[in-house]
Parts: structure tokens; sequence; C-alpha cells
């Protein structure tokens, strides 16, 4: 079973709203996915199923080889989007509490806890209320408390919202940790640049049904704008002679110079050359599409 | 299990190491305290001094020097002691000794503001003044108050025909004190009753002796022993259990209530719900919350039995009435606490939580209204009804119990049996309610939604 998360054909609704429409989802495990969709897409819905918080209509799931997640609980993290804290416990027998309730074993919960906050740079606060915290600080020990007990699967939910950059690029590099550490990440976000960065592969849905499950690389392949970003070494060049090349379609000026759109199924590579030789360029650079562009695409669509 | 114990643990915890929960547990007893030491100094009847001028018409002359002795402040110390020493008489021996002991200055000091005296200024009116002039009198603005006038009628001390006496009227101003009236009343008695059997020529020391009759001893016999008869105290017991059953399903039912809107509003429910299923959530909180329930009422009962063993008071309480205190209180504690800690898992705010509690409280609270006559006719219609009618029956089977005449014993059982069977419904509703309610946000559901999540969860 190598499988860390699979949905089959899951559907949830609530009342007349169709949350998740016949969803199939395969994670393997050891990946690192990203969940993105816009507001209301049904991406918490789809982790509180995956979490055994919700159930689905109809549909089979499995998580870690399990039919519920409720039988695999202490081998989950999860960080969900509602999140808070016992406002007036102290940060440290509040991760006590929630190690505890991971299964981790009593000896090892104070050396958790405390590499787990110097970590975040919060060595100093296992004596402090929770309600003495500032917001993103609070985040921080929510997600010690989802990290305690070494988690094979971690699903987070938004994890970056909220967070100041600092807190943010802190909070990347240790889901980066635990990904190399061997856990499997499940995160959801409509923060395009995070799952860019973050993930190898990405799911999307809009309006509770999937429109997209690829890796990153094969998403940018696919959705390549056939763009190449072309700045001439002589500003006052005749840009106007690139059209001359059969593969090129349009070309549409800027600032420093143009984008030469190609026809479809060219490829940008092959044309590089040639369109050099037509102009010497001081840059001359493939277009990539970043997510956000993806994004809104399909979701226009 | 382990984590269910571990959410109870933390509950509990959580609840009894707080300031509120600290004072709270205390002020009861300081309370009682208060109200044992203070309140009947304070609200004592025995304790107004009467004060103020009454005015007197004796149209036949022939009573007036007995009221003139009747109003003296020497007679009314005289009467308010008598008084004392009557309710002195009915009270258990241990309580009567502490009573007259020399070594409790508090209670000294509540015997001398028992017997406060009063000052009450005597005007005598001539025997043929006009009656509608002197009402005037009591009317006009003066620094003394007025209190009274009193009328005697002319036949009040001579009888005309040998059988049937007159008495007196008494006009007096709208502010008037009923004690201020009580203490002219018995004066006046006194000063007829004096004048009626000079008149006749009989002795009233002779006539009183023969008519008094002591209360007697009364002893109260049982398999182990025998002791001096408690009277009052069987009617006291049925609320006494009720009020101690009823801060105890309330402290654990409210901490649940309150815990459970915090754990909502502060987000923290669904990172719980990573953890531990909302069942085992529900259970753990729901024996937290007990065992903070069961330190109030330990305390209580506690504190309640130290009280009846310094006075030898001990045998006043049936033992078997712990045991079924016990029974009642987790059956009772079960259904209303469920019922509230689902409240809690839909409800975003405790204003909100107001509105749901409302029919909740009501029923509660119900027992306090229909203690009495419940406890004076413990197998009526009505308390047999009431004890087979969940969650309002281990209220009623404990007055019943704690009544002069107990149930027999099939209808506790059968009673019981029902109170598992509320139990098991409150529990059931409770986890439907629980489980969608915990993570729904934004406008809270009426009864009617409540009801129909509990049909489809």
């Amino acid at each position: 079973m190598n499988e860390a998360i699979r949905l089959k054909s899951v559907c949830k609704t609530f009342g007349t709203t169709k949350a998740v429409t016949d969803l199939d989802l395969t994670i393997p495990r050891g990946a690192l996915y990203g969940f993105i969709g816009p507001n209301g897409a049904g991406k918490t819905t789809t982790i509180r199923m995956i979490m055994s918080i919700l159930f689905p209509d109809t549909g089979d799931l499995s998580v870690l080889g399990q039919k519920s997640a409720l039988d695999a609980k202490n081998r989950i993290g999860y960080l969900p989007e509602e999140r808070g804290v016992y406002r007036k416990m102290r940060v440290g027998p509040f991760l006590t509490f929630m190690a505890r309730l991971k299964g981790v074993p009593e000896s090892e919960i104070p050396g958790r806890i405390k590499r787990g906050l110097e970590r975040v740079g919060l060595a100093d606060a296992e004596r402090k209320r929770c309600e003495d915290l500032s917001k993103g600080t609070q985040q921080k020990v929510q997600f010690i408390a989802t990290i305690i007990h070494h988690p094979d699967l971690l699903i987070l939910d938004e994890p970056f919202s909220g967070l100041d950059p600092v807190s943010s690029r802190s909070l990347r590099e240790m889901v980066l940790e635990e990904h190399a550490r061997g856990a499997t990440i499940l995160f959801s976000t409509h923060v395009m640049p995070h799952a860019e960065e973050l993930c190898d592969h990405v799911v999307m849905i809009n309006k509770g049904k999937k429109v997209l499950d690829d890796p990153v690389a094969d998403i940018q392949r696919r959705y390549d704008p056939r763009v190449i970003e072309f700045d001439p070494l002589d500003p006052q060049a005749d840009l106007s002679t690139l059209r001359s090349i059969p593969e090129v379609e349009d070309i549409v000026r800027t600032d420093h110079g143009c984008k030469v759109v190609l026809h479809e199924g060219t490829s940008a590579p092959s044309v590089i050359p040639r369109l050099a030789i037509a102009v010497p360029p001081a840059r001359i650079e493939i277009a990539r599409p970043t997510l956000e562009e993806v994004f809104v695409k399909l979701v226009a669509a | 299990m382990k984590k269910i114990l571990l959410v109870a643990a933390r509950e509990f915890v959580a609840t009894v190491s707080t300031k509120a929960f600290i004072i709270g547990l205390l002020i009861m007893p300081v309370m009682i305290g208060v109200s044992i030491l203070i309140f009947p100094r304070l609200l004592n009847p025995r304790n107004f001094k009467a004060q103020g001028e009454v005015a007197i018409i004796d149209p036949s002359g022939r009573a007036i020097g007995d009221i003139r002795t009747a109003f003296s402040p020497e007679r009314v110390t005289e009467r308010r002691e008598a008084q004392v020493r009557q309710v002195l008489n009915q009270a258990p021996p241990e309580v009567k000794q502490l009573a007259t002991s020399q070594a409790s200055p508090q209670m000294a000091a509540a015997m001398a503001s028992a017997t406060a005296s009063s000052d009450l200024r005597l005007i005598e009116r001539p025997p043929t003044a006009d009656v509608q002039k002197e009402k005037s009198w009591l009317l006009e603005p003066t620094e003394v108050r007025r209190l009274a006038l009193v009328v005697v009628h002319d036949n009040a001390v001579r009888s005309e025909d040998g059988k049937t006496y007159g008495s007196y009227d008494t006009y007096v101003p709208s502010n008037i004190d009923d004690r201020a009236m009580n203490e002219i009343q018995a004066a006046m008695q006194e000063a007829l009753v004096n004048a009626r059997t000079r008149e006749s020529g009989l002795d009233r020391a002779k006539i009183e002796s023969i008519v008094r009759v002591e209360r007697g001893k009364s002893i109260t016999v049982t398999k182990d022993s025998e002791r001096s008869t408690i009277r009052g105290i069987n009617g006291i017991l049925p609320i006494f259990f009720v009020i101690l059953m009823f801060m105890g399903v309330m402290t654990g039912g409210q901490s649940l209530l309150t815990s459970t809107v915090e754990e909502k509003s502060s987000r923290v429910m669904e990172v719980l719900l990573s953890a531990l299923s909302p069942m085992e959530l529900l259970a753990g909180k729901i024996i937290g919350q007990f065992g903070v329930s069961m330190i109030v009422l330990g305390l209580y009962i506690g504190i309640g039995l130290a009280l009846l063993l310094s006075f030898a008071l001990f045998g006043l309480i049936n033992p078997w009435l712990v045991p079924y205190l016990g029974i009642f209180f987790v059956l009772s504690y079960l259904t209303y606490g469920s019922l509230m800690v689902s409240v809690g898992a839909v409800v975003n705010d405790m204003r909100e939580a107001q509105s749901l509690m409302m029919p909740l409280m009501l029923v509660l609270t119900f027992p306090f209204w229909v203690w009495f006559p419940m406890s004076q006719n413990p197998n009526s219609a009505f308390s047999t009804i009431m004890s087979f009618i969940p969650p309002i029956n281990s209220f009623a089977m404990l007055i019943r119990l704690t009544s002069t005449s107990p149930p027999p014993w099939w209808q506790v059982w059968a009673s019981i049996g029902v109170g598992l069977f509320g139990v098991v419904a409150a529990l059931w509703f409770a986890s439907k309610i629980f489980k969608i309610g915990l993570l729904m946000y934004g406008k809270p559901p009426n009864f009617a939604t409540l009801v129909r999540w509990a049909r489809q969860a």
C-alpha cells in the first residue's frame, strides 16, 4: 500500500449545497501535495472528510491504509483552518496535553516540546499562557502540536494564513523538514506562490469538483503560454522582423522589448536561436505559467 | 479510553484550578455561616423595637389601670422573654444548651437583641373623648410617631349577660408596622384578661396554672437508640436535598456549557478533533465535570454531616438517603449535563446560549416550585406522576424519599429505571447534536433544527 490518501468518487452535500462532487484523489506516501482552489471550493470539507471529522455521503476513502482516519489518528498531524489553543493554558501543559492525546511516550514529551519550541524561537515560552502570545506565535505553537508525534501524514489547512513573511518562511522550512523526514504532506492554500514554491504536485478543485491533478512541472508544461520574453540588445531595433519567423503568431510590445507569442504546438526552445539571429537579444527567456495564471484560467473557465 | 480520561483530567484540572471555582465553592459555606450568625439577628421579629405613641380611650375606665401596666417597658420585656423561652423549649437539647450557655457571647448577644425592649408611650384620652376627632390625631405630623388609637368597648371588662365580653377597636395610620401592631395587641390582650379576672373576683395566676399544659417530652425511638424529637427537620429535609442536588448538577452542567463554548469560540475544537473522536471528547468532558460536581457535592455533604455530628444530631438523617442521593445525582447530572453540553456545542458564545438554556433552566428549577406540595403529600397522584417523568423524576423521588411518608421501594427502583432511560435518551440526543454542532459557526439553530439534526445524524 503506497498510498497515504485515497478518495474514490467521494460526494458531500450540505442541505442543497454540493460541497464536494465525485472527487477522486490519490496521494502517494512521501509526496508533498498542494490542495488549491478558491474560497468555498470544498478544500476544507474534503480535508475534514479525510480526517473523519465529516463523513462522505457516498464514495470510498482510505487514509494510511485505514478505512477511517479515526483508526490512524496518532499517525496523522492536522492543522485545521479553524485553529486555536486553550487560552488559559500555559504553552507547556497545552503541548503536553496534545502530545499525550497523540500517544507520544511520556518520557519523550518534555524533550520534544523543548526542541520544538527552540526550533521556532520560542524557547522561553513554555511557561507563558497561550492568551499572552501573539496570533503568529500561537500558530507556531499549534504547528508544534501538529508535528509533536512525528506523524506519517501531515495535513495543513491554510497553514500560512495570518502569518508575517518571516514566520511564513520559518513555517515553510519546517514543512520541508517534515517532508525530508519522510512525512506525506497535503496542504491547502489559495495563495498560489506558496503551492508553487513548496509542492511537487498540485490538486485543484473548484465548486467541489477536481479540475486539476498533476505535477507542478507538468502543469507548467501543459499550460505553457507559448510566450518568449524578448528584450533586444539595441533598444531601437526593428522588432517587426521577428514576425517573419513562421512559428511566430504575434508580437506584443513591452517597456523594454516584446513578448513573442508562438503558434500552438510550437516548441519554444527550437525558435529561440532563430529569434536571436533575427534581432540580437539582451535577454531572451521562455515565459513559464504561474499557478496563479492556471488557477485564474481554470476558475474563469 | 485513555484519550477520554486525558480529556476528563484536563477538564477537571482546568475547572477546579480557577479562582472563580474556588471562590464559588467557598462562598456557599460562607453564606450559610453568615445566614446562621447574622441574618437571624437582622430579621428576628423579636429584635424589633416598637417606638411611638398609643392613644387609649376607655369609656368605662375599668381597664385603664391594667392597660398602663401591660404597656410598661418591664412587661413588654417579660412577654418577649417568655416568647424566646417558648421557642428554645422546642429546640434540640444541644442547641438549647448552646443558647443558654454563658460561654457563647454571640448567643448571649442574640438573646439580648431578641428581647430588646420597646418604647411605647401611652396617651390616655378622656373617657368621653370624641373618636372621630381623635382619629385626626393619628394623622397630625409630629416628631414622635403615632402608632394607634385604641378604643376599648364598654363591655370589654364587665359582661352584660355574664357570658360575652366586648373587645377593643384599633385605628392606625396607613404605614403601621405589623410588629408594632402585634406588640399593641399583646399588651391589650394581657390588660383585658387581667381586668376581667379581677372584675370577676378570680385569681388569674391560679386560672393560668390550671389551663396551662406544658408541652410534654417527646422521644424519637429508633432501633439503636432514643433521642429527643426534633420538630421541623422533616419539613426542611426535602428542600435541603433538592438544593444539594441542584447545586451539584448546576456546577457540572454550567462548567460543561462554558468549557464547550470556550473550546468552540477559541477554535481549539477542530484541533482536538484531529486527535480524538467527538464521542471521546463528549465522554471525557462529561466525566471530567462529573468529578467537579462530586467535589462540590462531597464538600457540602461533608459540611452537613460534620454539623450534624457536632450537634449529636446524626441520627436525624436516614443513612440510606446518602446513596440514593448519589444515584439520583448521577442520573440527573448525566441527563442535564448531556443537554447542556449539546447547547454549548451549537452556539458561538454564552449570550447565544442563554436563549437555548431557558427551557432547560425552567425544567431544572421546576422541583423548587413543587417541593412543598410534594413533600406534604409525597404519595399523591401528582407526586407519583412526577417521579416517572425524566428529568424531573430524580428530584421528585428524592423529595418523596426524604419526606415523612417515603414511597414504596418498587416505585423508587422503577423511577431509577425511568431515569436511566432518560440518561440514555439525553446522551443519544447530545451525541448527535454535539457531533454536528461542534464545527457549525454562524447563526445558532433553534430547537426545531436541533431535533432535525438529532433525527438526521
